[in-house]
């Protein structure tokens, strides 16, 4: 028998009043996904990746269908359910970062941790993710002294506190460089085969499909097609 | 264009909650500003049409008695336009019941008019009824003042006693004269208390004949051709006047009600002037810092604007736009508040000094003036950050994340070693790193004290100026004077009386100390220097005795400052029985400033008498009988006048209630405006962090702990700006205090500690209201999109 997935989303809706218009930015959407998986969200632009990701990780709200975690329905979660939600389950990896400013690196990933756990042996955990993401050597360093690379693996280190069993990256290469994409995508693909955390990954750029073992195409609010992948390809492989 | 000012009013709503809390601090800069001013001018307007209008004397002349032709003598001298003579008397008096109450007897001053034309100089102003005809004979006019404390009016019956007897006089109407516009009975008792003096009016020859007096006058008051000289037109009229025992040559700027009335204006100019450029600087350093923040945030869009092709003066235009719109709502508003304020407090004014005569006037260039100042202030502070903005290349600016951009530096040596937790670590960041951010906002805070502790400041001095005055200084609780020097058996008698703990002799008179180059109007208080009901305020450990030892003249503080004497100069003393020459001892560190003591023995020596001069008795009194004393003293023959130390105060607290409309005027301007600054600061701090705290929130933090993080955060601010803010808080007061300086009272600022205290914890918990509104604007942030972009 299959083990229960850890996510299954059923027909989900999501809408945007715009004044007299109504914007649907999901609509029906269905997707499960199982534990330990990477999967990566294709898409055109203004398709609703986002929107899946942020619904997924608790930032959002679906208006319509059903959102399970863990056999737990998040959509009827309270603020501080949620709020728990979001910090013991899921890991986000912003766009843009988003780390903060006046926190060193070590910091960054210290006040994750601070959020679940106290005592000395944060300070040691944190060196520890820190060094996950090979930036045992900028541990002091302000956000504005770190390369986006630099930044985005300390988002990483960040979002891994907590060994979240889900961890949500939208379009985590989307502002870096081919080479620091690489070892972005690289740190998080060894995340997932070392710590056995699901992966869900957006992107527009196709070229990093190889690596996942499933790929899901999202098209106008809906998934248009799902590939499954037997032998993913390593990182290095992949042909920008 | 029309993009751009789309932007602008986008922005202004954007940031609705900080645009307002600026334009309330323009518009209370402009209407307190407006409001003051006006008031000020409609005062001074009013004070003089009424003097020119009732012919108001330039100078004043009081004799010991002189016959009435004297006036045509004086009238021919050169530089003498008009000249009345008058017959002005104080005395005891009895009044009829008030409210169903005996009321206590009052001291009058009755003056004597020409009937049945008017007086050439200090005529009245019949508010009510009529002026006299040669035939009345028992018709009196009595003072507006007076007149309404006691709702009299035409019919009611006052019986002043003249000879030691009641004589009772028919009022036949209500009178206001410009020598009483403030009813203070001398330079000395400038305090104005309708409760305990009142004017009175009555014909010359009526007041003569019950006083056996016939033909004679003992004042004189003259009105100066323009253009004469006053010295020398005093020098002659003085000539004229020597012979007849002339005590006291009163100038128009020492005349008690102008002096009093010009202090007062003087102060209302200080308070109209000062307090509103402080307000509308802070106004204008408010927009700068909120502009600055605001323009800094959105530098990538200005890259973005550039990028697109608008030139540097479309961007500098469009943020300055933002700065004038600010400034133009806040003046229109401040215009509407502060012009109706400004008639309004006017004639508060008015109506409670008694002002007969008002005008009220609306004043467009006081709205110019405010608005330009304001608009100036408000364009000036967006020019700067606006141009600063564009100058930048579109490239710089679109990169530019105003979060991240603002730490600087390593972690330092101090923060490796000593291992906060987190909780602390953070804010303190904050503080240290952001020093920018946290600037603007300490320097708010910090405006904050400076607005609260510069008005209380005013407050507690007064306060403190005259609850020392009448605690420590004026023991005794009854003051009575006689029109005339007494025998040892007044003192003896009254002594005797039940409920008269202790009286001591006292000599009051008013005379002229004159230096070299000076002279001043003071009261000579002559008493034994063992007495306790005046605690002298002599420089430390020296006693009473030791000060006036060798028969030394002890003048106060502020007097010698004032004329820049100092102990053991000469100086002489003009009095009813010749100039005299005495040595200063140490000053006396009192409230009022026209004041001058000696021991008894001393005058009694200089004036030959036999035994003791004494005028007047200062009384220990049991409470509860105070009253009746107070009374039984008036029934004396020849009392002048009983004075009970707690009506005096209850006088003066009323007498201050005007100043503190005013104050309380200022008051809720600069606490309104301390919390517009506070709030402004707090939300501003918010919105720039907008995509930190929505970081927390989406990495799992519970809104409590941001909120703990902002209130720590607080609450060092608040420690920080502790010390500088109540410093610079106290040096404003005092630089206020010294604009407020007065010849007449020695002013000194002087802050209760509890008002630090309540002003520290006022400025913290606002500081925490203040955060309420930016917590729930961060628990209220839309994660998905906050997290999404750069702001
Ligand atoms: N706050 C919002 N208000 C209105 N419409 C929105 C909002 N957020 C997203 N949308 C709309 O929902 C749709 C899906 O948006 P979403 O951000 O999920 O797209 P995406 O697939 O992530 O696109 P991209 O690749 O450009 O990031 C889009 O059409 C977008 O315009
Ligand atoms: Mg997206």
């Amino acid at each position: 028998m299959e083990t229960a997935p850890l996510i299954a989303m059923q027909s989900v809706g999501k809408t945007y009043p715009m004044g007299d218009l109504t914007v649907h930015a999901l609509r029906g959407l269905d997707l499960t996904i199982a534990r330990g998986e990477l999967v990566v969200l294709l898409g055109p632009s203004g398709s609703g990746k986002t929107t899946t990701l942020n619904i997924l990780g608790g930032l959002d709200r679906p208006t319509g269908g059903r959102v399970v975690v863990e056999g737990e329905e998040i959509a009827r979660f309270d603020e501080r359910r949620l709020t728990a939600y979001r910090r013991t389950k899921v890991g986000f990896v912003f766009q843009f970062f988003n780390l903060i400013p006046t926190l060193t690196a070590l910091e960054n990933v210290e006040f994750a941790l601070s959020l679940t756990g106290r005592g000395s042996s944060l300070i040691r955990r944190s060196r520890e993710l820190l060094a996950l993401v090979s930036l045992e050597d900028r541990a002091d360093h302000f956000p504005s002294q770190l390369s986006g690379g630099e930044q985005q693996r300390v988002a990483i280190a960040r979002a891994l506190a907590n060994r979240p069993a889900l961890l949500l990256c939208d379009e985590p290469t989307g502002n870096l460089d081919v080479e620091t994409a690489r070892q972005v995508l690289q740190a998080i693909r060894d995340l997932n085969r070392r710590e056995g955390a699901t992966v869900i990954l957006v992107s527009h750029n196709a070229s990093i499909a190889p690596m996942a073992d499933r790929v899901v195409r999202l098209h106008d609010g809906s998934v248009a097609k799902i590939e499954s992948n037997p032998h993913p390809a390593p990182v290095g492989e992949l042909a920008w | 264009m029309k993009i751009l000012l789309l932007k602008t009013l986008r922005d202004l709503r954007a940031t609705l909650a900080q645009s307002v809390a600026l334009i309330v601090i323009v518009m209370l800069g402009v209407a307190s500003f407006a409001a003051t001013v006006a008031a000020y001018r409609d005062l001074d307007t009013s004070y003089n049409r009424t003097y020119e209008d009732l012919r108001f004397a330039d100078v004043t002349f009081a004799v010991q008695g002189a016959p009435e032709s004297i006036v045509e003598e004086i009238l021919v001298l050169e530089g003498v336009r008009n000249a009345t003579g008058r017959l002005v008397i104080d005395t005891g008096m009895e009044l009829p019941e008030r409210d169903g109450e005996t009321t206590d007897p009052i001291r009058g001053r009755l003056i004597g008019l020409p009937v049945p034309e008017r007086p050439q100089v200090n005529d009245v102003l019949i508010l009510e009824g009529r002026y006299f005809n040669s035939t009345d004979e028992t018709s009196i006019l009595a003072d507006t003042h007076f007149a309404e404390y006691f709702h009299l009016g035409s019919g009611d019956a006052v019986s002043p006693l003249l000879n030691g007897r009641p004589v009772e006089f028919q009022i036949i109407g209500v009178a206001a004269s410009p020598e009483y516009l403030m009813a203070s009975p001398s330079r000395q008792e400038l305090i104005p208390s309708a409760r305990s003096f009142g004017v009175f009016f009555l014909p010359l020859e009526v007041l003569q004949k019950h006083l056996g007096l016939e033909g004679k006058i003992n004042d004189i008051a003259i009105r100066l051709e323009n253009g004469a000289d006053e010295q020398t037109v005093v020098r002659r009229v003085q000539e004229k006047l020597a012979s007849f025992g002339l005590s006291a040559t009163t100038l128009r700027a020492d005349q008690p009600s102008h002096a009093n009335l010009t202090a007062d204006v003087n102060q209302f100019r200080d308070v109209a002037y000062l307090l509103p450029s402080v307000i509308l600087l802070v106004a204008a350093i408010s927009v700068y810092m909120m502009l600055g923040r605001h323009v800094r945030a959105q530098t990538p869009q200005i890259g973005l604007m550039k990028a697109l092709g608008y030139a540097d003066s479309a961007v500098t235009g469009h943020y300055l736009s933002y700065a004038l719109v600010i400034g133009l709502i806040g003046s229109a508003a401040g215009a509407l508040l502060g012009l109706p304020l400004g008639s309004w407090i006017t004639k508060m004014y008015a109506a409670e000094l008694g002002i007969p005569i008002i005008q009220t006037q609306f004043y467009p260039d006081l709205i110019l003036e405010g608005a330009a100042l304001s608009l100036a202030a408000t364009v000036l502070a967006g020019f700067a950050p606006a141009r600063g903005a564009a100058r930048q290349t579109p490239a710089q600016a679109m990169r530019f994340d105003p979060a991240i951009a603002q730490v600087k530096g390593r972690v330092s040596f101090l923060e490796r070693v000593i291992h906060l937790p987190l909780e602390l670590r953070l804010p303190i960041r904050n503080i240290f790193r952001v020093r920018r951010r946290s600037l603007t906002t300490a320097l708010g805070i910090i405006f904050a004290y400076i607005l609260i502790l510069m008005v209380w400041g005013l407050r507690d001095s007064i306060e403190i100026m005259v609850s020392r005055n009448y605690e420590t200084v004026e023991r005794w609780d009854i003051s009575v004077s006689f029109a005339s020097l007494q025998t040892d058996s007044t003192g003896r008698d009254i002594r005797g009386w039940s409920g008269v703990q202790a009286a001591e002799p006292v000599l009051q008179i008013p005379v002229t100390l004159r230096t070299d180059t000076r002279s001043e109007e003071i009261l000579l208080t002559a008493f034994d220097p063992g007495q306790t009901m005046h605690a002298l305020q002599l420089p430390g450990g020296i006693t009473p005795r030791e000060a006036f030892a060798g028969g030394r003249l002890l003048i106060s503080t502020g007097l010698a400052d004032l004329l820049d004497l100092s102990e053991g100069d000469r100086v002489t003393l003009d009095t009813a029985f010749g100039p005299q020459e005495f040595t200063l001892g140490p000053t006396t560190d009192e409230m009022m400033n026209a004041v001058g003591y000696l021991p008894l023995d001393e005058i009694q020596k200089r004036m030959g008498t036999p035994a003791l001069p004494y005028n007047g008795l200062w009384l220990d009194v049991d409470d509860s009988q105070s009253r009746r004393i107070k009374t039984d003293l008036y029934r004396l023959p020849g009392t002048a006048g009983v004075l009970r130390k707690s009506d005096l105060v209850a006088d003066i607290r009323g007498y201050m209630g005007l100043f503190y409309l005013l104050i309380g005027i200022m008051m809720a301007v600069a606490i309104t405006m301390a919390f517009a600054l506070l709030f402004n600061a707090m939300m501003v701090t918010v919105l720039e962090r907008k995509r930190e705290f929505a970081t927390m929130r989406s990495i799992g933090s519970e809104i409590r702990r941001i909120a703990m993080l902002l209130v720590t955060e607080n609450l060092l601010l608040w420690l920080l700006t502790l010390a500088p803010g109540l410093l610079l808080g106290h040096w404003m007061a005092l630089q206020v205090g010294t604009a407020f300086s007065v010849d007449l009272f020695t002013f000194r600022i002087v802050l209760a500690p509890s008002t630090y205290v309540f002003t520290a914890a006022g400025i913290f918990l606002t500081m925490i209201l203040a955060t309420l509104p930016a917590i729930r604007r961060v628990s209220n942030l839309n994660l998905a999109e906050a997290t999404k972009v750069m702001n």
